[in-house]
């Protein structure tokens, strides 16, 4: 009898790139399972609210309140409303932009200011720590009342709620820089403009990153308030309008997709941050 | 210009119940490496602060030459233990920022050159282009003296500079100093401050005792070790073991006095 087993070209062939494939997945398999793992890890919550939502819709009489749309109604919904969407998109950032970068560039540079002054601190921190917690709304009236076009009022709301978190921490940051540095400021000559902007500017960036973050987060809030009278059209407009007229598939629609686009605007900022932090570890 | 440092009747406290330095009188003739020696808080890297006017003295008086130090200034660079350079710039920016304060007329590229330079002087051929996070401590250290070279000071304060360092990279950077403070044309007033014995009796040529609570002079020892710089020679010698063994009973009888009065 024959030890040797006869296979066909073609048979030779498939085992070769079977055995091949075989090895690759043996190779990287702990890699996959931890790539795995960790893809499920992250998507856990989300799988668990879906899968409620899912349930809640299909199995329960809670299907038939009309606050808790079907997750097929939604999304119908959703594909339906993404050119307004879209429009809206537009129509929030004319004020989230302007309102969240001036109060950016103004808090950096007044926080700078104050935080690298002892006179200016004393003078300035406590009135901060009253005039920071009184919600923007409040200034609503004022501000229609003064600036020439409710646009820009709805873009002073904005303004003032990032403003705060960004200034304070600016301060923090200019405060808690290395004594080390200011030494080496000191000794090298560095002139008062150089040593703002060469050392304390780069030195607080971790801080002022932090400010920025929480002054985001504020600045979509305060957007659904502003486009109340500020603005025809927007995100915060959009969901408002749905819930009035009770079309609760185009409200959630609209709550997923200003989700949605608070998260790309949160992780560009993230994304900012770690480039123009390279250098911490 | 050949400038003498002299402390005059120096006294220093934060607050008037717990003086940190007292009585202290110096006179540094120019060109001296001069190490101050003491054990942890006995207000050495005080007395530094005060030469280099990031501090002034409560009472008595330092100046350069026939000027009262007012201020500090590019004529007298500290290199720190750590953070001497700024993290967000490159090596060489960060000595090249301190070129621009000593030759204010040049340009960009006339500084980066000569950043370059000064980095080959102290063997960091490798670290051009890098930050300082890409360093290890003794690159860093050596990016720090280089820095303070570049600014050209005619006294160079040292504050426990190789203290992190491993033993290694230590012993490279005390030559490295030696060497530096040897060739240099115009000889730098050197001031460097060590709790470690060994360290002080082989690099200065005179090293000064602090004691502490308060910080005065408790022992002023010339170390006539000038010239040889072969390790293991220097070390094994009679006249450096001698040295040593004064030195470090005077440092445990001083210990052992602030024992007994706490």
């Amino acid at each position: 009898m024959s030890n040797l087993q006869t296979t066909t070209p073609i048979e030779a062939i498939n085992n070769g790139a079977l055995l091949k494939v075989g090895e690759f997945i043996r190779e990287h398999q702990s890699r996959f399972l931890v790539l795995f793992i960790n893809v499920i890890q992250r998507s856990l919550i989300w799988i668990l609210l879906l899968g409620s939502w899912f349930i809640a819709a299909a199995y329960f009489p809670l299907g038939d309140n009309p606050l808790i749309p079907s997750p097929i109604q939604v999304s119908v919904a959703l594909w339906n409303a993404l050119p307004e969407l879209w429009l809206g998109t537009i129509s929030s950032f004319y004020i989230l932009i302007p309102g969240f970068f001036l109060a950016t560039i103004l808090g950096i540079i007044l926080g700078i200011t104050v935080g690298t002054s002892k006179a200016l601190e004393k003078g300035v921190i406590p009135f901060a720590r009253v005039a920071s917690p009184i919600p923007p709304t409040v200034y609503i009236p004022y501000a229609i009342a003064i600036l020439p076009t409710f646009r820009l009022s709805a873009i002073f709301v904005v303004f003032i709620g990032a403003f705060w978190p960004i200034f304070q921490n600016t301060v923090a940051g200019a405060n808690s820089l290395e004594g080390r540095y200011r030494d080496n400021a000191k000794i090298l000559g560095l002139t008062r403009f150089e040593y703002h902007y060469k050392v304390v500017f780069p030195g607080s960036l971790p801080h002022i990153f932090s400010g920025m973050a929480v002054g985001l987060g504020f600045s979509f809030i305060l957007l659904t308030v502003a486009e109340l009278f500020g603005a025809n059209s927007g995100l915060g407009r959009f969901v408002q309008y749905y819930a009035d007229f009770a079309d609760y598939p185009k409200m959630v629609a609209g709550i997923i997709y200003v989700g949605f686009v608070t998260f790309l605007s949160m992780s560009a900022l993230d994304f900012v941050r770690s480039r123009a932090l390279f250098w911490q570890r | 210009m050949s400038s003498v440092l002299s402390i005059e009747n120096v006294n220093f406290s934060y607050n008037y119940e717990s003086p940190i330095l007292e009585g202290i009188n110096l006179k540094v003739p120019s060109g001296q490496f001069l190490t101050l020696l003491g054990s942890s808080g006995s207000g050495k890297s005080t007395l530094l602060r005060l030469i280099s006017g990031l501090q002034r003295p409560t009472s008595g008086n330092i100046s350069w030459g026939d000027k009262e130090i007012t201020g500090p200034g590019i004529e007298r660079g500290i290199v720190f233990q750590d953070y001497a350079l700024f993290p967000w710039f490159s090596v060489v920016d960060n000595i090249a920022l301190a070129i621009g304060k000593v030759k204010k007329g040049a340009s960009k590229k006339e500084r980066r050159k000569e950043a370059e330079e000064y980095l080959l002087k102290v063997g960091l051929q490798d670290a051009i282009g890098k930050y300082p996070f890409e360093l290890s401590g003794g690159m860093r250290q050596r990016a720090a003296i280089a820095r303070a070279l570049a600014l050209g000071s005619p006294l160079l304060l040292m504050d426990e500079p190789f203290g992190a360092l491993d033993t290694v990279n230590r012993a490279r950077l005390q030559d490295l100093v030696l060497d530096l403070h040897q060739k240099s044309s115009a000889k730098q007033t050197i001031i460097f401050v060590t709790h470690d014995i060994d360290e002080a009796l082989y690099l200065g040529d005179r090293t000064i005792i602090l004691g502490s609570s308060p910080g005065r002079v408790i022992a002023d020892v010339v170390t006539p070790i000038t010239g040889n710089r072969n390790r293991s020679a220097v070390f094994e010698s009679g006249e450096f073991r001698g040295l040593r063994e004064s030195i470090s009973e005077k440092l445990s009888a001083e210990i052992l006095t602030q024992l007994a009065n706490v």
